[in-house]
């Protein structure tokens, strides 16, 4: 298969389950959103570093929030459910609880399985905490020297998928690079997805373990470095001299799907020799997009 | 779901009602016929079944509306629990009393004592919400503990006395010693409101969960939230100090 000329390898994605959080900041102004939501989402590309995966989802207009003021979704994901409370509870109460104005809501109202996020942040009120109940929905209003911290007191969760990609084969680094700056940008619009890495995109893409030192869970994937292909077991073709990889997280496997297709099309463009894709045989990751079935979809 | 359980007074009353046991427990999942054998405590006359007062048509299925002159009957809803019970009218004292659960929109005035806790009794309100769209009386959310009491005129004296929590939301104007005694809890003055000289001044400030609120109170009840309720500032007042303190009184000003 090709697009506009560059080979789809007739590979898979292999993605995990994960849990995932909807998180909807508001705030006075868009100024404010963007302070608080960059700070939440900081330190969150990886599971295996940071404990956390987190992205912007959209922005929010304020006829979209409970509040009737500006906002962003945020999806906040980890491997497991415990573990995402921990997170919340971290991640809020160190960048929206600190931030001015904002407030912090549920984007998962629906979602049966919920963690407390407020019933815990609470604490910090010192006793001064007060709680309301607006239409059987439980807040917390939490004193602080600016006036109050509005943030719901549960949060749903739901079982997303985590490591959707795909991986940009180009003969240059400007080719790979401006591929991958379509690709982001045709992914940011997609609903119910994130792209956790900067700016969308992965320069060190990883292979499971290592090598040389048994403790590491993962080391550079040396056969997508083009500067390795002497020496190790290239799976690179012979004109390609720069990869990045985009990888996307999401509430589903569809929306995955949607967004990988979205920015595989986009990434297809001169200077891009073939995509491709990570995975791990099949074995670990229950979710497998097989890029060729995607893009037929197209 | 139906239009529900339509209740319009057979002949006017001349003496007053008591529709406490009306709509007590569960009374939802009941028929029109189930209920009308419910009974009226009629001031001179005594008990007298529901079917007797009212012509009753419709099935309830989760809904009622009372519709007639209905200035007499006291303490309709009282305990209700769940169910919307709307009222064409004015109710006489003690509507949706101790309110437990589900709605009770009173679309004229209602008497003293809206959504209070029965007399000798601390604990009112434990849930629900009581929408008064006309006047309330005096101490209208008297003791409640949890809950919602929203009176779109003016509210009588000591609004919300006693509170143990919830809200009490006025858009008119409060009447005097609003919030006396309470523990915690906040009542909400959309219109002019004098605090009882045991709340202290706080601050001026945006209380963001006031959007919520008073936006739900536009969206469902079509209540006259306008824009400045929503952006505008509120002066907060920490009460009753007489008590514990932790009660507040939230008063929209315009500056």
């Amino acid at each position: 298969m090709k697009i506009r000329g560059v080979f789809i390898e007739d590979t898979f994605a292999e993605a995990f389950t994960m849990r995932v959080a909807r998180i909807v900041i508001t705030a006075r102004s868009n100024r404010w959103v963007r302070a608080a939501a960059l700070k939440l989402t900081g330190f969150a590309t990886s599971v295996i570093g940071c404990k956390v995966e987190a992205g912007i989802e959209r922005e929010l207009s304020a006829r979209e929030t409970p509040d009737g003021r500006p906002g962003t979704s945020i999806l906040l994901m980890t491997m497991g459910k415990d573990d995402l409370a921990k997170r919340l509870v971290e991640r809020i109460g160190q960048t929206v609880l600190t931030c001015p104005t904002t407030a912090c809501f549920d984007g998962l109202p629906d979602a049966t399985d919920r963690v407390g996020v407020g019933s815990a942040l609470r604490f910090f009120g010192d006793g001064f905490q007060m709680s309301k109940v607006i239409a059987g929905v439980r807040y917390w209003r939490i004193p602080v020297m600016e006036g109050e911290f509005l943030v719901q007191e549960k949060f749903g969760t739901l079982k997303g998928v985590g490591g959707g990609n795909f991986l940009i084969l180009a003969r240059s680094a400007d080719a790979a690079l401006g591929a991958a700056e379509a690709a982001a940008d045709a992914m940011a619009a997609q609903p119910g997805t994130i792209l956790p890495f900067p700016g969308g995109v992965v320069r060190s893409g990883s292979k499971v373990g290592s090598r040389r030192i048994k403790s590491m869970i993962a080391s550079t994937n040396d056969a997508y470095c083009p500067t390795l292909r002497a020496v190790t077991k290239s799976a690179l073709p012979d004109s390609v001299n720069s990869v990045l990889e985009i990888v996307v997280n999401g509430v589903d496997a569809p929306s995955i799907a949607s967004s990988m297709r979205a920015g595989i099309h986009a990434a297809c463009h001169d200077g891009v020799v073939a995509i491709s894709a990570g995975n791990y045989g099949g074995k670990l990751g229950p979710h497998h997009f097989h890029l060729r079935q995607i893009m037929a979809g197209a | 779901m139906s239009g529900g359980l339509v209740a319009r007074l057979r002949t006017p009353l001349r003496q007053r009602a008591d529709l406490s046991e009306v709509l007590a427990g569960s009374w939802t999942a009941l028929s029109a016929a189930e209920l009308a054998r419910r009974p009226v405590h009629l001031e001179r006359d005594g008990a007298a079944p529901l079917g007797e007062i009212f012509e009753l048509n419709g099935e309830p299925e989760g809904r009622m509306r009372f519709v007639g002159d209905l200035e007499l009957i006291d303490r309709l809803a009282a305990g209700l629990n769940e169910g919307e019970v709307t009222v064409e009218g004015s109710l006489g004292s003690e509507a949706g009393l101790a309110l437990a659960g589900g709605t009770l929109d009173i679309q004229g005035d209602a008497g003293p004592r809206a959504g209070a806790a029965p007399l000798g009794f601390k604990r009112g309100m434990t849930g629900g919400e009581l929408i008064v769209r006309g006047a309330a009386g005096a101490e209208a959310g008297a003791g409640m503990r949890r809950g919602l009491v929203v009176v779109a005129g003016r509210a009588g004296d000591r609004a919300g006395l006693g509170m143990i929590a919830g809200n009490v939301v006025v858009f008119g104007s409060a009447g005097a010693d609003a919030g006396l005694w309470s523990k915690r809890g906040s009542v909400v003055a959309l219109g002019a409101i004098t605090p009882p000289p045991t709340y202290s001044y706080a601050c001026t400030y945006q209380p963001v969960h006031l959007r919520l609120l008073l936006t739900r109170l536009g969206g469902r009840y079509g209540l006259p939230v306008r824009p400045r309720h929503l952006n505008g500032f509120y002066r907060r007042y920490s009460g009753d100090m007489a008590e514990l303190g932790k009660g507040e009184i939230l008063a929209w000003t315009a500056k």
